[in-house]
């Protein structure tokens, strides 16, 4: 309906959808990078997907730069461009968690203990789901398809499930023999890894109000 | 020509003061640029007081009998009435002004249509309860629809830029057929001027005052009014253009301001909120009893003045 009048918005738009395609990438190197780590600490393969995911994410900034010139530009109603503007800020914070896990695995050369691959692997996959889930939940919210509620569930349960496998990690490590400031190194990898289903949840809180708050 | 210079300065001032209440709040937020609303507004206002403008001009020039000297004294006091309330800082209807001059010739003349201007008070008291109304009205309506509407944000958002700009041009349409008859009614009334040259000069004189001063208004009236939202904003410019083209169809001219501010309290009668606060509806009042009464005064002072004779010494 009048497109033709309207092609910065559409512009957006497509730009948003971009970006989205651009998160699930970051998703999907990143819980390559973590997997290879856990098979193989600090090898070449973990560079090569760490690189990728950083590539990724500089992309994902180029996205949000670009929508934010065309927000700033007025294209939009104020109320859409603000909701918009919000959203992907919060979303944006993800790829960030991302990038801090495998910068703090790479620099500070942390090697998983056995132990603790289970649960790392089951940490990374319920966050990663709730982050594949957000994203539907995104692209709901702008279509204004149904389902968004069922969607926002599925994400707390994820981040409820993360927030259990964090504690007992936590727990794990402390009652381990590690060295002490392993532990505190491992605590704080497992505090950020926590921190992307957090995240996730609170995105798709946000997209419940917005939806609301869209209701006349 | 010249005798016309007080009415063109008063459809002037009409442009540059009420276009902010049909494109207003569109503009203030950035829905859509002051540009695009005012070229819009002024072409829509003189195509309304082309067309529909004939029955406020009747209206307004049967309220008493003109000569030429008394068209210049109300158009004057007219104008002179919206500056000084302005001034005040009083919510001023160009329409209430040019009434009372009108009513204060009358008062010379000692003939006035006392059932015309029954009619005129009745449409006065009941714009902004209209606008409250009709706003009421399609809110519950339209609201239904809109949340049922399978588009999605970049379509709603594109809907809804899309029906501001066409209510907006019908409020200026309605805006320019009701209030033509504020600016050049008198005129008609004099024999100076034929029904379409009224609207014809009025028209461009208040399209002049949309292109040339209302960027000020309409770029602060958001901060002023309430914030409303996108679909408020909408219905409220839809209530405006509907309540000013029935009092249209009546032959009255209103106030766009009072229909405004009708509408904004009929969104807050809605969503339970208090949209207008008591200081502001205090001076709506106050401006409402102060326009008439002030605009008569000064023309019957202007009246008086003009048969003062020097006599030397």
């Amino acid at each position: 309906m009048f497109k033709f009048f309207f092609k910065q918005e559409n512009k957006v738009e497509e730009l948003i959808y971009k970006y989205l395609e651009n998160f699930q990438l970051i998703c999907e190197n990143f819980e390559k990078a973590v997997f290879s780590c856990i098979r193989e600490p600090l090898c070449e393969e973990f560079n090569f997907l760490k690189e990728q995911t950083d590539k990724y994410e500089s992309k994902a900034d180029d996205i949000i730069d670009e929508i934010n010139n065309l927000m700033y530009g007025k294209v939009l109603i104020p109320d859409s461009r603000e909701d918009i503007m919000k959203l992907l800020h919060a979303l944006d914070k993800i790829p960030g968690y991302l990038e801090i896990v495998l910068f703090m695995i790479k620099y500070q050369k942390l090697v998983i203990p056995e132990k603790f691959f289970k649960d790392i692997q089951d940490l990374i996959e319920v966050s990663l789901e709730a982050c594949e889930a957000l994203s539907k939940q995104i692209i709901g919210f702008i279509k204004k398809e149904s389902g968004t509620r069922t969607l926002m569930n599925i994400i707390d349960k994820h981040e409820s499930h993360c927030d259990y496998i964090e504690k007992r990690l936590i727990q794990k490590t402390f009652s381990s023999n590690i060295d002490p400031f392993i532990k505190l190194q491992l605590k704080e990898l497992i505090i950020c890894m926590g921190d992307i289903s957090d995240q996730a949840d609170r995105v798709s809180k946000m997209i419940n109000i917005l939806s609301m708050k869209r209701r006349v | 020509m010249y005798s016309l210079l007080g009415g063109i300065f008063l459809g002037w001032s009409l442009g540059a003061n009420d276009a902010s209440n049909i494109f207003g709040t569109a503009v203030s937020s950035r829905m859509i640029k002051f540009w695009t609303a005012a070229l819009l507004a002024s072409v829509f206002v003189i195509l309304g007081a082309l067309i529909s403008g004939q029955a406020g001009i009747e209206t307004l020039k049967s309220l008493t009998s003109f000569n030429i000297s008394q068209a210049i004294i109300s158009s004057i006091a007219a104008a002179l009435t919206v500056s000084v309330m302005t001034f005040l800082g009083l919510p001023v209807s160009t329409s209430q002004a040019v009434v009372g001059a009108i009513i204060g010739i009358g008062i010379i003349n000692g003939q006035l249509n006392i059932a015309g201007l029954g009619k005129v008070f009745i449409c006065w008291f009941t714009t902004p309860i209209g606008g409250a109304l009709i706003t009421i009205t399609l809110y519950k309506f339209l609201a239904f629809g809109y949340n049922y509407l399978k588009i999605g944000l970049f379509g709603s958002d594109q809907l809804l830029k899309t029906c501001l700009i066409i209510s907006g041009s019908y409020g200026a349409y309605a805006l320019g057929a009701n209030n033509v008859a504020n600016v050049t009614a008198v005129f008609v009334g004099a024999g100076t001027l034929s029904i379409f040259g009224a609207a014809l000069i009025g028209g461009l004189s208040i399209a002049f005052g949309i292109l040339t001063f209302s960027r000020p208004v309409m770029e602060t009236i958001g901060k002023k009014l309430v914030s409303l939202d996108p679909f408020s904003a909408l219905m409220v410019s839809m209530a405006v253009g509907i309540t000013i083209h029935i009092y249209t169809i009546i032959g009255v001219p209103v106030s766009s301001s009072q229909a405004v501010v009708g509408s904004v309290i009929g969104i807050g009668i809605i969503k339970g909120a208090s949209t207008v606060n008591t200081h502001t509806l205090k001076n709506i009042l106050l401006a409402w009893f102060l326009t008439p009464v002030i605009a008569c005064l000064i023309a019957i002072l202007i009246t008086f003045g003009s048969y003062l004779k020097y006599t030397g010494k």
